[in-house]
């Protein structure tokens, strides 16, 4: 009877149970085997920092580049003759310093001597001479090219008019010494060498491969990182330049993906595959009290820009009905980041902002107007297509806007969105009739955005152009005394968002941000430069170091 | 006859419960002004991303809209959508598909290669191309639905043209000399109606799920219009701070799938004379 129930237990629960250990065991051991193996190859010691764009970026030609998310890239391939410090003044970078003539109408670039491109060879003021006269040649189409229009004939080789370079005053006495020659005192000048359209280019190469000079095989670079990699739609990899003057950074590698979709990128920060990483306005309330999070006002102006060659927007009148039919203490309630709503253009945090200027909320005055134009209650308007690049802030503001006009004027509108690239060859092509645009200060200065709606500005698509505005806005920029800059700038800023009302500005934008803590250095400023030639990383050198995916 | 299907479809809770959701769909499709709280494109910055409550039976979205209103609106695009193309694709689809197979021979076996062809490529990928093509907006999303939706309805309906065309009564009506058109449209077509009623049933849930998976890429709707696709696609990127703006859509569209889907298991096995249960 004992035997029988022993055979009977060893039988029937024994060998299964063995069956049972011995298969767990081996499955426990696989999973040991396959997640060392898996490790194992994500496993890096290099101090690599990982963050998104939120798009492609559409060129990396500094000559051509005007969005942020290329300039993004290029500011850490790249220096100028100066650079911003952390209270943004402009401090000398590969000009050692320089020279300002008694009438500040001269200015005399001393370079550095240590400065080489990546491929050897030293930067010199021609290369300066020659990226600056890329940048102002016709042929070039740069839209940035007005930034210069302050040195002696530039405006005129830039319009044409003059077909010889060599008046343009700008010349390299010798390798070392760069002399710029403004047409009149510009006080912001040593500000604008910081900026990505003015930094060195190599003639030899850009003659050698034409189009192709910003390819990774090609690119010739001469600031902190050197461009490794560069796979379209998906990721750009950045590596530390061994020779770069200022010391060699400590990041190894820099990755910059390619996530548009902030909630994905919000998503790979949280598994710690990116190291820095915007919110979107659905999350912030819920990151308001995280570790990680950062608040910071931001030097950016958000709009909507009217097409003035197109019905309806040819009339003034609609152009202020329209931007008077618009709260825009709304805005900030949806996007939930502290923004600041807008009327007028000069960003808080500047010189000359003036909350008081510009058209305020008023849907009565703004539906008399629509209907002293013969549109009363919108009837009888065209067609009115708002259009913006893909992006869940911007179709939330246009859905916003869309849902204001139709509340308080009556009308209609339609929204079309674009991808990013597309959406800026249809600014320049054919200009939607309300498009959307933010403006991020390059210098910051107040000529840097006010000076982005003059009738020469390659920025300006709305096709408006006003005689006072432009000779107020030059006669700002040389301005020497704070009060009349003041007076000047109070009126151009009453031209453009009061009287002509080519835009209609929203609101000026803040940063909220997640930023790893294991990233030192990274400073968030309000023009939201990000140089990462001073960012490190805590964990990579500790003996616990964490893994870190490439 | 007509009593023996009622009966034996009775039998089928499953089926019944089915057509009773659908009809109710149905009836908010079309009178769904009249129980919203709200217009479906009101917006009101101060109750952005309210949880569901009394006043907001489903919550609000991010720009302060009621989702319930928003949800009862995208009912009736999402089952427009749905019906229009699956009649249209039915439609298409028999024309073809009956000529097809009862002409026969050169005609039918090119007529059936340009299926093949169509066949051959991904339907979704087809539908971006047409609305691409088309533009974006309801006509687009219509459009791309009907052209896509009637390949497999041509298969099927040649299929059983072939198969009835052989039977006795056609070749009948033939030797009496009544012509191709009468034969194909009285003695022919009628008895394929089971089979259309069939493929209907499950026309319209595919429709209603590849609509939703246009919105929720982008190409369908046009804003602030909404149908449970688009309600999603605002909603997914919500998924972990506030659920309510998927679970509601994603519910509706999962409900309905749910429905169609009995109702045509049931109707198939209740006009199929195969099986005879009782």
């Amino acid at each position: 009877m004992t035997t029988l129930l022993t055979f009977f237990i060893k039988e029937s629960i024994m060998r299964p149970m063995k069956r049972l250990f011995i298969f767990v065991f081996c499955l426990l051991g696989l999973v040991i085997f396959l997640w060392q193996a898996g490790d194992g190859e994500k496993t890096t010691t290099q101090a690599i920092f990982r963050m998104n764009l939120t798009a492609e970026p559409p060129t990396l030609d500094w000559s051509l580049a005007t969005d942020n998310v290329s300039i993004r890239v290029i500011e850490n391939l790249m220096e100028g003759l100066a650079s911003y410090d952390e209270a943004l003044r402009p401090q000398p970078a590969i000009a050692e310093g320089w020279d300002i003539s008694p009438d500040g109408r001269v200015y005399t670039f001393y370079l550095r001597g240590d400065v080489f491109w990546s491929d050897g060879k030293q930067v010199t003021a021609h290369d300066f001479e020659y990226a600056w006269k890329r940048l102002l040649n016709p042929e070039t189409a740069s839209e940035y090219a007005y930034f210069l229009y302050d040195i002696k004939n530039a405006a005129a080789y830039n319009a044409g008019k003059i077909k010889d370079a060599s008046l343009v005053g700008v010349k390299a006495l010798d390798d070392r010494t760069l002399r710029v020659d403004l047409k009149k005192q510009a006080v912001y000048f040593p500000s604008i060498t910081t900026f990505t359209a003015t930094f060195p280019q190599r003639k030899d190469l850009i003659e050698r491969f034409g189009d192709r000079w910003t390819s990774p095989e090609n690119l010739v670079v001469s600031g902190p990182f050197l461009l490794a990699e560069w796979r379209h739609e998906y990721r750009l990899r950045l590596v530390a330049n061994e020779r770069y003057y200022g010391g060699r950074p400590a990041l190894d590698e820099v990755i910059f993906y390619v996530v548009s979709e902030e909630t994905t990128a919000l998503t790979l920060y949280e598994t710690g595959d990116l190291d820095r990483v915007s919110l979107p306005p659905i999350a912030i309330p819920q990151f308001k009290t995280h570790p990680d999070y950062v608040h910071a006002p931001f030097l950016r102006g958000y709009y909507y820009g009217f097409n003035l060659q197109i019905p309806p927007f040819d009339q003034v009148k609609i152009r202020r009905a329209f931007s008077m039919a618009i709260d825009r203490t709304e805005i900030p309630k949806i996007l939930k980041g502290g923004e600041i709503p807008a009327t007028s253009w000069i960003p808080e945090g500047m010189f000359a902002h003036n909350a008081k200027i510009g058209l305020s909320f008023n849907p009565e005055k703004a539906r008399r107007l629509l209907a002293d134009s013969g549109y009363e209650n919108g009837v009888g308007l065209p067609p009115i297509t708002l259009a913006f690049n893909s992006d869940p802030t911007n179709q939330l503001i246009a859905e916003n806007i869309q849902a204001q006009w139709k509340k308080n004027l009556g009308v209609t509108i339609l929204l079309d969105n674009l991808e990013w690239k597309v959406y800026l060859q249809r600014l320049r092509e054919e200009t939607p009739q309300i498009f959307r645009l933010g403006w991020g200060a390059d210098y910051p200065d107040p000529d840097n955005f006010m000076n982005l709606f003059t009738s020469t500005s390659g920025n300006n698509y709305t096709h408006w152009a006003n005689a006072t505005y432009d000779q107020l806005i030059s006669d700002a920029a040389s301005e020497g005394d704070p009060k009349k800059r003041l007076r000047d700038y109070n009126r151009a800023q009453r031209i453009l968002t009061e009287s002509d009302v080519p835009i209609m500005p929203l609101f000026f934008a803040a940063q909220n941000l997640l930023i790893s803590p294991d990233i030192e250095g990274l400073k968030v400023n309000a023009m939201d430069f990000i140089h990462l030639k001073k960012v490190r990383r805590r964990d990579v050198n500790r003996e616990d170091a964490k893994k870190v995916k490439p | 006859m007509q009593s023996i299907f009622v009966l034996r479809f009775r039998r089928d809770p499953l089926a019944v419960l089915s057509l009773i959701v659908i009809v109710v769909l149905l009836l908010i499709s079309v009178f769904g002004d009249l129980i919203t709280p709200y217009a479906h494109d009101l917006q009101n910055a101060d109750k952005s991303l309210l949880a569901p409550s009394a006043e907001h039976w489903m919550g609000t979205d991010l720009l302060g809209r009621d989702l319930f209103s928003r949800l009862i609106y995208g009912t009736r695009i999402s089952m427009a959508v749905s019906l229009l193309t699956g009649f249209s694709a039915l439609l298409l689809g028999t024309c073809y598909g009956a000529i097809s197979g009862y002409v026969g021979g050169r005609l039918d076996n090119l007529m059936m290669r340009g299926v093949d062809v169509l066949y051959a490529i991904p339907d979704l990928l087809l539908i971006i191309l047409i609305t691409v093509v088309i533009g974006r907006g309801i006509t687009g999303v219509f459009l791309a639905l009907s052209l896509v939706g009637w390949i497999t309805v041509a298969r099927l309906i040649r299929g059983e043209v072939l198969r009835l065309k052989e039977n006795a009564y056609v070749e009948a009506a033939r030797a009496f000399g009544v012509k191709d058109m009468r034969i194909l449209i009285k003695h022919i077509l009628p008895n394929t109606l089971g089979v259309l009623i069939v493929t209907l049933t499950f026309r319209i849930p595919s429709a209603i799920l590849a609509e939703s998976t246009l919105s929720f890429i982008g190409l369908g709707l046009t804003p602030p219009a909404a149908s449970w696709g688009s309600l999603a696609n605002e909603g997914w990127k919500a998924l972990k701070f506030y659920p309510h703006l998927i679970v509601f859509p994603s519910l509706a569209i999962f409900i309905t799938m749910l429905a169609f889907n009995f109702l045509g298991d049931g109707l198939r096995d209740m006009l199929d004379p195969k099986q005879h249960k009782g």
